[in-house]
């Protein structure tokens, strides 16, 4: 069964660092036996491990005894060498395809991922069972740290805008929060937020109708689990370099969505207005103010849903103008009395937190 | 063949015979699967290095072997991922929720726990790491490690961390040294421990060099920037002061930071004769003989490779470092054969993925 072979060799037993000179003898029919005048020891070639290439010499184990090394000349005879284990470089899957083989099936499978990856939000997030949603947006916010104002009339008013905007059965939760700054959020859950510094510069209750109708078309839409599956991408791509406290509400706040994202929260919001009969020119003057205040700056990095939206101020205001049809007869969404109660909701809520981090 | 291997000759006792051109056709295609795979080939890829690097250097007659592999690394990666990275992500999650609700001085508090999570575990990460990379290192078929788990060194690593800084950081030397001697002293190779006994009086003087120098270099720098200004003087009038002010703290800035840099480097040079100086294994004494020079070098070059070349010598760097590393080592004494039996110490089934996670480079 083939041919016997003698050559040369070093080995360590792996038991101390004593080194054997001697023989390495095969006997063609699958045993090694090596011999020294200070060991001797047979075994199965099945036995027999590549270890590393070192210059001029190729280092094997053995499978059952972990630190035997045996060093062997890299000139073996060739009839040796075919029963000695292959050579191992970079690792089995590469060793196995070769290298060139194995980039390729590498670069694409990982671009096959980035590209899943990319797109995972955008079908991924209108999935994901509003229900679930809801408990995520729980988790994350809870009551907003009973910083929303409430005052019977106030909620009232609010009830009776949201009912305008949103003719569905099960409402979004709506709320107003006693922020200061001129913005509005959808968050997580269907739960839609105006800022008291919003509701404070607004002229008219329509503003405010134009405002919550598009932050509903976000919730409607699923706009906030898509925005929130691709923030949750990117802090893993940014592996836990995201790590503040204020991270936390900041982040949504600045949770930005996308320009296509805007486009459909406004059409959503101008198609609820018309069902109800609510004029788009509030909506359409609120834009051009913030037009003239912050300039037309289309990426203004401004924090949010409703001011840093992508198409610029002047654009949007445009549109909810166009939307305006002369020949219709809007009613006004709220009585004064309603729009001034929805003014005061903040300041005349005495339980209401204020809004610090620190 | 019996017998001891006496290291007092002429020859250095730790030889490294690689070369960058062999290395470099280790260190390509490790960069085109490193990136093909998004990352994950390099643990891989620090296998091979790693296998290459300890198989060119030579320890008196027989060379080192690296024997650990890319899976087990990847194995301590995913790991600490499960076992730290999870928890840490539920942790902020939760403080970041809780400041939501309004429980500010809760949620700090929350996040504060993390991060002294952290803390203690940079320290148990240095000693697992250190434990590794013994437990898969080759001399003659015999090994080294460690039975200890580190676990009470991550909390000395705090404790004297935090001494070391209280008295205006006076006592940073203690701290690194003592850290030095702790973590060796619980290191073994074969059946012998190492022992380590640096002391911070020889590091200290160099030390209160950050605290002098600050004032040696800002007495200097003011003059140098009234030089530039009276210069600017001479050649334009008001507008020339004003320039060659300008130029004068420009100077004086660059002057700040590479003397702090300077210093940084001198320290380290001395701590790191210092504390291998003091470290001793069985009748084995080693010496580490980098002057403060030598480091300047090294990093001056590493520099201008990675510049001139856009980033691609990064790969060269671990080569470059463990070259370094080993052509100034130094090793004196006996070795006993018969006696270097092998190591009795349990060994880890995955690699430093702790010490990866908080990317700590090779040595």
């Amino acid at each position: 069964m083939g041919e016997a072979f003698t050559i040369p060799a070093d080995w360590y037993d792996g038991t101390n660092a004593v080194r054997h000179s001697g023989q390495l003898a095969w006997d063609g029919r699958g045993t090694f036996m090596l011999d020294a005048p200070t060991d001797r020891q047979s075994f199965a070639a099945s036995d027999l491990r590549f270890g590393e290439t070192r210059p001029g010499k190729i280092v094997y184990r053995r499978e059952s005894v972990p630190d035997f090394r045996l060093i062997l000349p890299q000139d073996v005879p060739p009839g040796l060498a075919a029963q000695l284990p292959p050579k191992k470089d970079y690792g089995a899957w590469v060793d196995r395809l070769g290298l060139g083989k194995a980039a390729a099936i590498f670069a694409m499978v990982s671009a096959m991922a980035v590209a899943l990856f990319l797109t995972a939000p955008d079908w991924l997030g209108p999935r994901i069972p509003a229900s679930w949603e809801r408990n995520i947006g729980d988790a994350m916010i809870g009551d907003f740290g009973g910083r929303i104002c409430h005052t019977p009339a106030g909620d009232a008013a609010l009830a009776k805008l949201l009912a305008r905007v949103d003719p569905s059965e099960e409402k979004v939760r709506a709320g107003i929060a006693n922020m200061s700054m001129v913005n509005a959020v959808a968050l997580p859950g269907g739960q839609v937020l105006l800022f008291d510094g919003l509701v404070q510069q607004a002229e008219s209750a329509e503003e405010l109708a134009g405002v919550l109708a598009h932050e509903v078309g976000h919730v409607r839409e699923r706009h906030v689990m898509t925005a929130l599956l691709r923030q949750f991408g990117l802090s893993i791509l940014l592996a836990g370099a995201d790590s503040g406290v204020t991270n936390g509400v900041f982040g949504l706040a600045s949770m930005g969505y996308s320009r296509e994202a805007e486009r459909e929260a406004d059409e959503y919001a101008r198609a609820r207005m018309a069902e109800g009969d609510i004029s788009p020119l509030g909506a359409a003057g609120f834009f051009e103010r913030m037009s003239e205040e912050h300039g037309d700056n289309a990426d203004t990095p401004a924090l949010a849903g409703w001011l840093a939206s992508h198409p610029s101020s002047g654009e949007r205001a445009e549109a909810y103008r166009d939307a305006a049809d002369d020949d219709a007869r809007y009613t006004p969404v709220l009585t004064p009395e309603e729009f001034a109660a929805l003014k005061s909701m903040c300041e005349e809520d005495p339980d209401v937190e204020a809004f610090d981090f620190f | 063949m019996h017998g001891s291997q006496n290291m007092d000759g002429a020859d250095s006792a730790f030889v490294f015979e690689g070369n960058w051109k062999d290395f470099a056709k280790i260190a390509f295609p490790n960069l085109l699967l490193t990136i093909v795979t998004l990352g994950i080939y390099r643990f891989w890829a620090t296998a091979r290095e790693r296998r290459y690097l300890w198989s060119r250097t030579r320890f008196v007659d027989e060379h080192l072997e690296w024997a650990g592999t890319g899976m087990e690394l990847f194995l301590g990666f995913l790991m600490v991922f499960v076992l730290f990275g999870i928890p840490y992500a539920f942790l902020t999650f939760v403080a970041q929720a809780l400041v939501a609700r309004g429980y500010e001085a809760l949620g700090v508090g929350l996040t504060f726990v993390a991060l002294t999570a952290i803390f203690y575990l940079l320290g148990v990460a240095r000693f697992r790491g250190l434990r590794y990379r013994l437990s898969r290192t080759r001399w003659r078929g015999i090994r080294g490690g460690s039975d200890d788990g580190g676990f009470l060194f991550g909390l000395s690593y705090m404790w004297k961390t935090i001494v070391g800084w209280i008295p205006l950081g006076l006592l940073i030397p203690w701290s690194m040294t003592s850290l030095w001697n702790e973590r060796w002293n619980k290191m073994s190779f074969g059946p012998f421990p190492f022992q380590s006994n640096a002391e911070a009086g020889g590091v200290f003087v160099r030390f209160l060099l950050f605290y002098l120098a600050p004032f040696v270099l800002f007495v200097g720098g003011m003059i140098m920037a009234g030089m530039g200004m009276l210069a600017g003087y001479g050649i334009g009038g008001e507008d020339g002061m004003a320039v060659g002010g300008v130029i004068g703290i420009l100077g004086l800035l660059l002057f700040f930071y590479l003397g702090l840099g300077l210093i940084a480097v001198a320290f380290y040079a001395k701590f790191y004769r210092e504390v291998v100086g003091a470290t001793r294994w069985r009748d084995l004494t080693f010496s580490f003989e980098a002057s403060t020079l030598d480091w300047v070098k090294l990093l001056v070059v590493d520099a201008l490779l990675v510049v001139f070349t856009f980033g691609i010598g990064l790969i060269f760097l671990s080569y470059r470092h463990w070259k370094f590393f080993m052509t100034h080592l130094e090793a004196g004494g006996e070795i006993l054969l018969d006696e270097l039996t092998q190591s009795e110490t349990k060994t880890a089934r995955h690699g430093e993925g702790l010490l990866d996670a908080f990317d700590m480079g090779a040595i």
